[in-house]
């Protein structure tokens, strides 16, 4: 049964058609790749699936349910949560507070509960601070967990967005050039972490350009250019695929 | 406050000010209702009117702390609330204006009757604006008060011209003794709002909820993607802001017993704007301690007008060069203000 599903996706920006008629499915469980030339469409893509830009045309279904244009923040409580190419911290805040953030269920976020201080935003916040203390530590931050998180270098500031949507305890996640910008060294760590993570049941979809890492890392890789599907399968199969091999290579 | 927690669950931030804040009020009771009369020296009556303006200020300073300060909305017209606060309270509560509409209900149906049409603006602009990016919200609250404030000045039949609305009732100089008991009676009483506000507004953004009005503040898509409505969050901060500048100014319409156009205009939103970048936006005690040095500031260069070899009119304009160059100079060594913390507001020292 297929997690998430995007059927007939269309969508231009003045003129320029940036995905054309693209479906793909990704099953649960399954760890996909995309790949595709610069300007193919994968940004576009994961913006659509993910809310943040509405699709002119198609439709977008997580878990069955028809999510086409939902916000981001609906689609992060319904289980699909992104990160972002260029990484995103909330730079004046801590690293700490950045992971907390995006805990979900905490009664103390509304106003009342806050105001009260009630018992139940404190049983939480203990719970959501010992989950976040974990990630931290798991991702190798806790030595920097009360620095403001505009002073991590590149590489820290992916683990740091990592551990930020784990809190979220995701079904589907969707990982945007999460080794972009990354040494050799991290790329091996988090690719592994992401292979962990889908180990225990978390559907990954990652787009990426470095593609040794990827087709190593996935079990299917889906190629877009210009906006569509050019071809997806088993990665050996696929990185053989002729079209590819031009695409990527140029005539 | 950059290290560690800034939510200290166990111990209760905020708490003090509570205290403090029922503390004031008691006292403020025991002036106003009992036979006990008090006498101040004349020379300190002008310390008294700042310090209960200051109590005033105080509220409008920390509503717009928490838009601003942590939730980074840009709220220019921070005054048009306050007034429409002091205006409703007033057509409420007057019995017999001179001019405008008074309709003479209890005051304390006026005040919560302030609030809510504070609020309500509130919601009316935040509902229009508060989605625009930061500088053209600043334009569109800007606008807003100055046709506040046009509509103050033009409709004569309901809000009184220029003349305003006057007889509205003084609950406290009614209840006190004499003029100097009332006096001080409305300094802690204010104050004791202050404090409370103080400790409402600590107690919000200490909680996650001021977790998630900081992370507005510093991204607001990444906020969306790990699944907080932002949308929700901003309206709140501005509704919240309006309602206290609502109550700020029904409080100020009880203690001056009148309200007209000149009591509200952009040199309000300055003052609170100048106190709580002085200060360093996000800290509420900075901010207050901010507002109270412009606010001293003003009040001392009045003794000095009279020791300067100019005139009045001179002075007047040496005041705002001596205000803007402090400003000048606050931006320029402590951009974070004098209480602030640079990393979290994000600016380089």
């Amino acid at each position: 049964m297929s997690l998430l599903a995007v059927e007939n996706l269309g969508k231009e920006f003045g003129g320029l058609r940036a995905l054309d008629d693209l479906s793909v499915s990704v099953d649960r469980g399954e760890l996909v790749g995309v790949m595709g030339p610069n300007g193919a469409g994968k940004s576009t893509f994961f913006n659509c699936v993910s809310g943040v830009v509405t699709p002119d045309e198609g439709r977008v279904l997580l878990d069955d349910a028809d999510v086409t244009g939902d916000s981001p923040e609906a689609l992060a409580r319904a289980g699909m949560v992104r990160t972002f190419q260029h990484t995103r911290e909330l730079e004046t805040m801590t690293v700490r507070d950045n992971v907390r953030l995006a805990a979900p269920g905490q009664p103390g976020e509304r106003t009342l509960p806050a105001l009260l201080r009630t018992g139940s935003m404190r049983d939480r916040e203990r719970e959501v601070r010992e989950r976040a203390d974990e990630l931290v530590e798991a991702f190798e931050l806790d030595h920097l967990a009360d620095e403001y998180s505009g002073s991590l270098s590149g590489g820290q500031r992916k683990l740091l967005e990592l551990a930020r949507v784990l809190m979220l305890d995701p079904d589907l996640l969707l990982l945007d050039e999460p080794f972009a910008g990354v040494n050799p060294t991290l790329t091996r760590e988090i690719a592994e972490r992401i292979r962990a993570l889908n180990d225990d049941g978390m559907t990954v979809v990652v787009i990426e350009h470095e593609l040794e890492t990827l087709t190593e890392l996935v079990d299917r890789l889906v190629v877009l250019q210009q906006g569509s599907l050019l071809v997806e399968g088993d990665p050996e199969t696929v990185l053989s695929d002729e079209r590819v091999i031009e695409a990527y290579l140029g005539e | 406050m950059s290290v560690a927690d800034r939510l200290p669950l166990g111990d209760a931030a905020g708490n003090g000010a509570l205290l403090l804040g029922a503390v004031c009020v008691l006292l403020a009771a025991v002036f106003a209702l009992t036979p006990l009369v008090v006498s101040l020296p004349g020379s300190l009556y002008v310390f008294f009117e700042v310090a209960i303006l200051f109590a005033v200020y105080g509220v409008l300073v920390l509503g717009l702390d928490l838009q601003y300060g942590h939730t980074g909305l840009v709220n220019f017209g921070h005054v048009a609330f306050f007034a429409v606060g002091a205006y409703a309270v007033a057509m409420l509560s007057a019995r017999d204006s001179f001019a405008g509409v008074s309709l003479g209900l209890p005051w304390p149906v006026a005040l919560a009757g302030g609030v809510v049409v504070a609020a309500l603006l509130g919601a009316a602009v935040g509902a229009t604006s508060v989605r625009l990016r930061d500088d053209f919200l600043a334009v569109a609250t800007l606008a807003t008060a100055e046709i506040v404030h046009s509509l103050f000045v033009s409709f004569e039949g309901v809000f009184g011209g220029n003349v305003g609305i006057g007889s509205v009732p003084q609950p406290v100089s009614d209840l006190a003794g004499d003029a100097d008991t009332a006096m001080l009676a409305t300094l802690l009483l204010f104050g004791g709002v202050t404090l409370f506000t103080l400790a409402a507004v600590t107690r919000l953004t200490e909680a996650p909820y001021g977790r998630v009005l900081r992370a507005i503040r510093a991204d607001e898509l990444v906020t969306r993607s790990v699944g907080k409505s932002v949308l929700t969050y901003k309206m709140q901060s501005f509704v919240y802001g309006a309602a206290l500048a609502g109550l700020a100014g029904g409080l100020f319409a009880l203690y001056t017993g009148a309200v007209a156009p000149g009591y509200f205009t952009i040199q309000v939103t300055v003052t609170v704007w100048i106190g709580m970048l002085l200060g360093g936006a996000a800290n509420h005690r900075g901010v207050l301690a901010g507002l109270a040095v412009i606010m001293g500031l003003r009040l001392l260069s009045r003794f000095a007008l009279g020791v300067m070899p100019l005139s009045a009119d001179a002075f007047a304009s040496v005041r705002l060069v001596v205000v803007g160059l402090i400003l000048v100079a606050v931006i320029r060594y402590r951009p974070a203000g004098l209480w602030g913390d640079a990393e979290e507001l994000g600016v380089d020292t």
